[in-house]
């Protein structure tokens, strides 16, 4: 019997031949926190030992909330300076370079083969690139700090096989959101999730970024697209080390084996309160909304901004609506400026924020108040996470987000396209 | 949690620990907010006591990889959380903290079959998962603790698991 992506990578680090459900003690190749490393470097700081122990590992990006939009949070950025400097950090992005799994993925961290963990639950998006990573909680980077290792239970795998392409109108966030309307927000829970088959050759990183991205929101451990040469091509360019990609074996075990056609996809929309409250967006039309956020680490590269630009082109967003651009990172910011895609969207009446998690999950830059309605690109839309418990949340691509900007409810984006 | 018998599915950390308190990082200061974004449950930490047991729908702990959203619950000395499964990285976080999180496939039969209720008293055994309600003299079983789990919850997290490790 073959082993899967998960047991190899997991194997080859724990140095055995390891198989799903067993639990290995493993050495990761970078670990990854943002604003947090603030409470991560005072836990570590409880642990008594003074260095830590491979500082090149470690990668700290400041993204969560930035620029500082309190003391509080000032003086954690403060902290984290500091932490860096004494510790000799040199993978230490500060606050001008965008959300962490952008930023570490067009730095070229996000590498075949490799183990990237996380203190924030979307390090899944790695996958995309063909690594193992996964996120974990703010003891355990303090703890790998520390020692360089980690337990691990090596995942069951379950297969997504996506076939034809995608029809007008459709992306792959209205993929990834059917499969997980489909499956539920607990499917993958400590599993890994391999997205493969005749249609993945044409998505591309950045799509396969969304994917992964919310890999996540199916309670998985990983996700996984196998590196192929538009990946290599990439990396070719970015890689920051050396790194040999890993493939499942032919014969692996799987737990399970999912398909999905991509040419007979309609847009979704995930509404309230869960992202696996999954319908068709001709049951959803018409809803108002106050809001519409178009970015963030899910929807947030070029090509989404592109999308959203083709439709706004030349028109007004609806009166009744606010519309905030927050893109993926500064270098996706910037292709987009020189596009002229930014100057689309800012003459749309959209506004234009810094590179940043801030709305997407509530904690600054664009807040909303009870009663209201967003209608945004982020991968989650739990109670409250935008601002007030009394507030919702829709889940679309960005074009359904655009299209629906224009007519201040939501609309399908087939009609604009 | 719930009420009627219903166990609530797919309580998320934003629930359990809303965003608006994540700069807090004392202990002792995060059991207050515990539950205070779950419908119903926002008077939870005033209600509850040491020792006592949490028995939730599946999926308990879905979302974020906030820590808080375990260390609330360790502030208030919550003495376990049952569920049928629980959101991985919580999972992980809960495991990590010494703090005991078990599972139950079979949760909403013993509550639909009125061998559970709300305010039960209940023992269980983490190593073997033999539970005993003393309330009702009746027994069940849940999933023990795994080796990993159990080494971690000894020493009282892995923190303590990190220090000893290192002195060795």
């Amino acid at each position: 019997m073959g082993a899967t992506f998960s047991e190899k990578v997991l194997g080859a680090k724990a140095g055995k031949k390891v198989k799903a459900g067993e639990v290995v003690t493993v050495s990761p190749d970078y670990i990854l926190s943002h604003d947090n490393t603030a409470a991560i470097s005072q836990k570590f700081a409880q642990l008594g030992v003074d260095k830590v122990k491979c500082p090149d590992k470690i990668i700290i990006i400041l993204d969560h909330v930035v620029p500082a939009s309190t003391e509080k949070y000032a003086q954690n950025h403060k902290i984290i300076r500091e932490f860096v400097e004494k510790q000799g950090i040199s993978n230490f992005f500060d606050i001008h370079n965008g959300i962490c799994h952008q930023v570490l993925s067009e730095s070229g961290f996000a590498l075949p083969g490799k183990l990237i963990l996380g203190a924030d639950s979307h390090t899944t998006s790695y996958g995309a690139f063909g690594a193992f990573s996964a996120g974990i909680g703010r003891s355990e980077v303090a703890s790998v700090w520390a020692t360089d290792k980690i337990w691990l239970r090596v995942p069951d795998t379950i297969k997504i096989e996506l076939k034809g392409s995608f029809a007008r109108g459709t992306f792959a966030k209205d993929a990834i959101l059917k499969i997980i309307g489909e499956q539920g927000a607990d499917r993958a829970n400590y599993k890994a999730l391999e997205f493969c088959g005749r249609a993945v050759k044409d998505l591309t990183l950045a799509s396969r970024l969304v994917f992964a991205n919310m890999a996540a929101e199916m309670g998985a451990k990983n996700g996984y697209f196998a590196p192929d040469s538009r990946a290599l091509d990439f990396l070719k360019q970015h890689a920051r080390t050396d790194f040999k990609p890993v493939f499942s074996d032919s014969d692996a075990e799987y737990e399970a084996v999912l398909k999905y056609d991509l040419s007979i996809l309609e847009p979704q929309v995930a509404c309230p309160h869960t992202v696996d409250n999954v319908k068709p967006i001709t049951e959803v039309e018409g809803i108002k909304f106050h809001q519409g956020l178009i970015g963030t680490c899910t929807n947030g590269r070029f090509e989404d901004l592109k999308v959203a630009a083709d439709i706004l082109r030349d028109k007004k967003i609806h009166p009744a609506v606010r519309v905030l651009i927050l893109p993926a990172s500064r270098k996706e910011f910037l292709k987009a400026l020189k596009k002229g895609i930014i100057e689309v969207l800012a003459e749309a009446g959209c506004v234009i924020l810094n590179s940043g998690c801030g709305p997407c999950l509530g904690a600054h830059q664009g807040i909303l108040a009870p009663g209201e309605t967003a209608l945004s690109t982020a991968n989650r839309n739990f109670q409250g996470r935008m601002g007030s418990r009394d507030s919702k949340i829709f889940l679309a691509s960005p074009a359904t987000v655009a299209a629906s900007a224009l007519t201040g409810k939501i609309t399908d984006p087939r009609k604009y396209l | 949690m719930g009420k009627k018998g219903r166990l609530i599915e797919d309580i998320d950390t934003d629930q359990i620990f809303h965003n608006a308190f994540l700069h807090i990082t004392e202990l002792r200061q995060m059991g207050q907010y515990a539950l205070g974004n779950l419908e119903g449950w926002k008077d939870f930490p005033g209600k509850t006591g040491p020792g006592d047991i949490i028995i939730a729908g599946r999926n308990f702990g879905a979302g974020s990889s906030r820590q808080q959203a375990v260390d609330c619950f360790k502030s208030l000395q919550t003495g376990m959380i049952i569920a049928p499964s629980f959101g991985a990285i919580y999972f992980r976080n809960a495991v990590n903290s010494g703090f005991p999180v078990m599972k139950c496939s079979k949760l909403a039969d013993l509550i639909a079959g009125g061998l559970l209720k709300s305010g039960d008293k209940i023992r269980v055994n983490i190593r073997t998962g033999e539970g005993q309600n003393q309330t009702r003299k009746e027994a069940f079983f849940i999933e023990p603790m795994n080796e990993v789990q159990y080494n971690l919850w000894e020493v009282g997290g892995l923190f303590s698991y990190a220090k000893k490790t290192k002195k060795d």
